[in-house]
């Protein structure tokens, strides 16, 4: 008979026994399994819900987008040549609602304006269910508009309520419940309003110079492909300044997002794993623990090492494949229950199924992990001596192991860190974040053990209780190493998210306050200017007043190279992906901090000169006298860096990447940007007088945005300390596993502490320091290495300075000590419950 | 004519232990010769070192040093893994506390050494073996549902089932009562009888050492006496 039948057949016979020793090492691997599963099961039904959705997500199979000016005739003609083309144009206004023929309350909106082609593909949600160019449709005085229910409620309207917009008033049809093209649009400041482009044209809004995004979609028959296109145009019209997109990547930003998060979810998965995989390996040593004699006996009988090895490693893979499929069918059932929670209310198309790619790769870590945390203790169970049988007189063998199988353990260990690696879309950080991990272990598993070593060297208290307690941390057997790794890793996880979100809230409140203006007033038009500043500073409490002039332009070639094929470092590429602001000046803006070169001379009118940001100057390998090729309303403007300043986009003030000189910008058509900081008292008073004398100027409440980028925030960080709370759950089985590990030491302890006569008060007393110290000491140490963690990445991803937060500090450590009590606590009850003579009776 | 090789054949043995307290000498120069067929007792007080020269002797210990000679074989060199494939068939161990596997029924606890030396009717030879100890109506009860006597037995049969040329017992009827413990003597010389195998027997029972053909004392780890009953 062969070893491996053989083997099969001792490993069938023991696990007729049952699951019970194995619990726990099933709860951990579940739990990771599952937690990596269901997060690419929903990215993965993300990801395709956006690719199938593509033409409708971007309004085409092809979108064109201008800033500032409509398409040339000779453009719109390679437009139409490939399909239907229809044009959208988009801009902030504000909306005024009327109210018994007076103003009352305003918003500042999104304006979307379509044309009766809109929407090509999909259709626009409106309630009632009426159809679109009915419900934009002009009449004599009047036309039609859908808003968001969000502006509804913010002026106080109802349905067929009447708000103007620029010269124009619209009459709300219909609340706008679904525009299929949102999420290719931008970050928006203010509630969604569409109308039509005739509506638009009555508003008075559109003026040369004004921040206005014009987009051109193409529906195209089958004969046609986007990537045709995208050659005709680059050759036909290569200095158009236009944003190409196709269907394939309508919404590379929402993808790259997505992304992103699942590579971080599924290494906080891995994270959980790794956790999940010391208890698992703590339960694989205890369950070995308890089978030593039936190993010894084996031996005795004949069984060599490997036989051993073999029978207890396929009971492992056993139990971790049964595992895999539970995890499996929860991590695949899971995106549905999340479909049926968040059903519309996510403005991303998610097309939910079974998809088996990341449902195998969660299989294939949840099998590595078994190997790399199950071979070690199997490796020691081999070494188990026959003779153990006979006697304990001698000090038990404390084998580590034979180098193959620790090899082996080790190549399992480095296939998950290469799978990920290998996966992950920022290897980087990936490889980082392991590593993090892997130094986190490192760093809790030292700690626990010199915390073992001192508690053993301190001298023995006094107190019988607290000795007791010390005793029970250090005596052979102990779990104390264990736990502090393993909750540890999952505290520290928590306290780093905590502080992280602390930091970045700090950053965005703190900087604000002080230096930051209460308005940004955008769209000022160049003949209303001066009556702008009058209006604006005739406020006691405005300061800082700032007028710039303010055009939009891209970035199209770094001197003369064009910007597509220039050598850009990654964290300078945003800057040439699309529109920036652009301003133009004589003399250095207050507060302007040059770092090489100098200003230009206030009376300069030669060729044009750059002041530019000297960050991205370093990320484009720029220097001082090389050229900016920029596209300025269709036009290209080439200028000479002349100096190189530092921006500090935290002020909150107006940034520009770019300042030109003047004598040529000038000339061309452009509106004003203008900021103002007033007494909050006065923010309401402001905000009307300026809303109701200008209603072309859109006024953007520093505040209002502030709150709708910490909102962002607290979701994204939300969703990460729930990701966290994960690792800590693993954590939480670890030490529900050490518990009951421990539970039979622990009730023979008790009965005997009973029979000297220790009372059951006195006993839990015992307990309660044991667990108290432990989980103090764990959420302590977890503090210190969340502080490490969360300072390293403010600085190095963030790159901003690190605030220390007391209260998160104090829940981490407080918190980790109360749980570990609690579950101490639940353990040694049923120790306690236990009576002495029952136990004497049977031991 | 060719004379055969001794059953157990101890030269000279030493056995030193590490333990928490320092090094334990526990065996210091033990030689001995056990004839094919024969019954010998090992008798001597606690601590005296019965049970590791049993241990030794059986190859479930390394000896520190001197030789161990088992059925012509020399096992003093042998790593862990070449003697637990040497014992398969050749060696039977009887433990004071049965040392049955839990989790295994009575008839799975006999087939397991028959299955590692790769008999194929392992269960019928089994079955066999239990209706020698009487137990044939107890093959599917597990451990935990016998008796001490009855889990002996069931030992006492999974140890004979491979026929081996040795049966060590040690301490056999140690947990048992009186009249239990009688039996199971009677029944490890009653199956000595029936295959001739060497019994090598461990005990502290003046009686027990009584049946067999030669007793052996041991005093701290030396042997003070050899005498043939």
């Amino acid at each position: 008979m062969n070893r491996l039948s053989l083997a099969l057949k001792l490993a069938r016979r023991e696990m007729r026994s049952g699951l019970s020793g194995f619990r726990i090492f099933l709860a951990s691997l579940v739990l990771g399994v599952a937690a990596i599963a269901s997060v690419g099961s929903l990215s993965q039904a993300f990801l395709t819900g956006l690719a199938e959705q593509g033409r409708v997500l971007l309004g085409g199979d092809v979108s064109v987008g201008l800033v500032h000016r409509q398409t040339t005739p000779a453009e719109h003609a390679l437009l139409e040549k490939y399909g239907r083309v229809s044009e959208t144009i988009s801009l902030r206004g504000m909306a005024y609602a009327l109210k018994n023929g007076r103003e009352e309350d305003r918003q500042l909106v999104e304006l979307k304006a379509v044309d009766g082609l809109y929407p090509l593909y999909g259709s626009a949600g409106l309630s009632p269910n009426i159809d679109l160019a009915d419900a934009l449709k002009c009449a004599a005085n009047i036309c039609g508009a859908t808003a968001e229910q969000t502006l509804l409620d913010r002026l106080h309207l109802s349905r067929g309520g009447v708000i103007r917009i620029g010269k124009q008033n619209f009459r709300i049809s219909a609340v706008l419940a679904n525009e299929p093209d949102r999420i290719s649009g931008g970050f928006s400041l203010g509630p969604h309003v569409m109308i039509s482009d005739a509506g638009l044209n009555r508003t008075g809004l559109i003026t040369l110079g004004s921040l206005i995004q014009y987009s051109y979609r193409v529906a195209m028959p089958s004969s046609r492909t986007p990537a045709q296109f995208r050659a005709e145009a680059m050759e036909a019209f290569p200095d158009a300044g236009w944003e190409i997109r196709d269907r394939a990547n309508a919404t590379p930003g929402t993808s790259n997002f997505i992304s992103q998060i699942t590579m971080f979810l599924t290494l906080v998965g891995l994270t959980a794993l790794a956790v999940g995989g010391v208890g698992a390996g703590q339960a694989i040593s205890a369950f070995l623990d308890r089978k030593r004699n039936e190993i010894a006996i084996l031996k005795s009988l004949g069984a060599d090492g490997q036989l051993i090895f073999l029978a207890f490693f396929l009971q492992v893979m056993a139990i971790a494949t049964l595992a895999v499929v539970i995890g499996l069918a929860a991590g695949a059932t899971l995106p549905f229950l999340f479909a049926q929670f968040l059903a519309g209310k996510l403005p991303i198309p998610a097309d939910y199924k079974i998809y088996p790619l990341p449902l195998a790769l969660a299989a294939v870590f949840g099998l590595l992990s078994a190997a790399a945390f199950g071979i070690p203790p199997l490796a020691r169970a081999r070494e188990i001596q026959p003779a153990s049988l006979f006697r304990d007189l001698v000090a038990r063998a404390n084998a580590r192991g034979r180098w193959p199988y620790l090899l082996a353990a080790a190549v399992a260990g480095a296939l998950i860190v290469a799978l990920a690696f290998a996966l992950a879309p920022a290897p980087i950080f990936a490889l980082e974040f392991l590593g993090g991990i892997a130094a986190g272990l490192a760093i809790l598993r030292i700690v626990g053990e010199a915390l073992r070593l001192l508690l053993k060297a301190l001298p023995h208290p006094r107190r019988s209780g607290l000795r007791l307690a010390l005793a029970n941390l250090i005596r052979p057997g102990a779990h104390t190493v264990a736990v502090v790794t393993a909750l540890g890793l999952g505290l520290t996880l928590l306290a780093t998210v905590a502080l992280l979100d602390r930091t970045i809230s700090a950053q965005v409140q703190n900087d604000l306050p002080d230096t930051a203006p209460s308005f940004f007033f955008i769209d000022i038009q160049p003949g209303e200017a001066q009556d702008f500043d009058r209006a604006v500073t005739r406020f006691r409490s405005a300061e800082d007043y700032k007028r710039t002039p303010m055009i939009r332009g891209r970035i199209v070639a770094l001197n003369g190279v064009p910007a597509r094929s220039a050598e850009i470092d990654n964290d300078a590429k945003w800057a040439v992906s699309g529109d920036r602001g652009i301003t133009y000046a004589a003399v250095p803006p207050p507060g302007t901090d040059i770092v090489q070169g100098k200003w230009w001379p206030a009376n300069y009118s030669g060729p044009t000169l750059i002041s530019f940001d000297a960050d991205l100057a370093q990320g484009m390998h720029l220097k001082i006298g090389d050229t900016i090729t920029l596209n300025v309303l269709g036009r290209e403007l080439t200028g000479r860096i002349f100096n190189l300043r530092n921006v500090n986009f935290a002020s909150g003030r107006q940034n520009f990447v770019l300042i030109l000189s003047p004598g040529i910008i000038d000339k061309a058509p452009h509106s004003f940007l203008a900021t103002v900081r007033v007494d909050p008292r006065d923010e309401e008073s402001v905000y009307r007088s300026i809303t109701d004398r200008f209603p072309n100027v859109s006024a953007v409440r520093v505040k209002d945005a502030i709150a709708q980028v910490n909102s962002l925030l607290q979701e994204l960080a939300l969703g990460v300390r729930a990701a966290s709370l994960l690792t800590i759950f693993a954590g939480l089985l670890v030490l529900a596993g050490a518990i009951s590990a421990g539970q039979r030491a622990r009730l023979y302890d008790s009965t005997v502490l009973k029979v000297l006569g220790m009372t059951r008060s006195q006993i839990a007393c015992i307990y309660a320091m044991e667990y108290g110290l432990l989980g103090v000491v764990t959420g302590a140490l977890a503090l210190v290495t969340g502080t490490l963690a969360a300072s390293i990445v403010t600085k190095q991803v963030f790159g901003v300075p690190f605030v220390f937060d007391s209260e998160a500090a104090l829940l981490t450590v407080l918190g980790g000590g109360a749980v570990t009590l609690a579950m101490g606590l639940i353990g040694a009850w049923v120790a306690l419950a236990a009576k002495p003579s029952t136990q004497l009776r049977n031991p | 004519m060719q004379t055969r090789p001794p059953a157990i054949q101890l030269e000279d043995v030493h056995l030193n232990l590490a333990s928490a307290a320092g090094a334990v000498n526990i065996l210091n120069g033990v030689s001995l010769s056990v004839g094919v067929g024969e019954t010998i007792a090992l008798l001597g007080p606690s601590g005296s070192g019965k049970s590791s020269l049993l241990m030794v002797a059986a190859g479930l210990e390394a000896a520190s040093s001197g030789r161990v000679i088992i059925d012509g074989t020399d096992i003093t060199h042998m790593g862990e893994d070449a003697l637990a494939r040497f014992r398969r068939g050749r060696i039977g161990i009887v433990f004071q506390s049965f040392h049955l596997i839990p989790t295994m029924t009575a008839l799975e606890n006999v087939a397991v050494p028959l299955e590692m030396g790769g008999a194929d009717d392992a269960f019928d030879l089994a079955r066999a073996e239990l209706g020698a100890v009487g137990l044939s109506a107890r093959s599917d009860h597990y451990p935990g549902q016998l008796s001490g006597g009855e889990q002996q037995r069931v030992a006492l049969a999974r140890a004979m089932a491979t026929q081996p040329k040795v049966l060590f017992a040690d301490e056999p009827t140690g947990n048992l009562d009186g009249a239990t413990g009688a039996e199971i003597a009677d029944l490890i010389f009653a199956l000595h009888a029936r295959a001739q195998t060497t019994l090598f027997l461990v005990t502290h029972e003046e009686t027990l050492a009584r049946r067999c053909g030669r007793i052996v004392r041991l005093k701290d780890g030396r042997i003070v006496a050899d005498e043939r009953v």
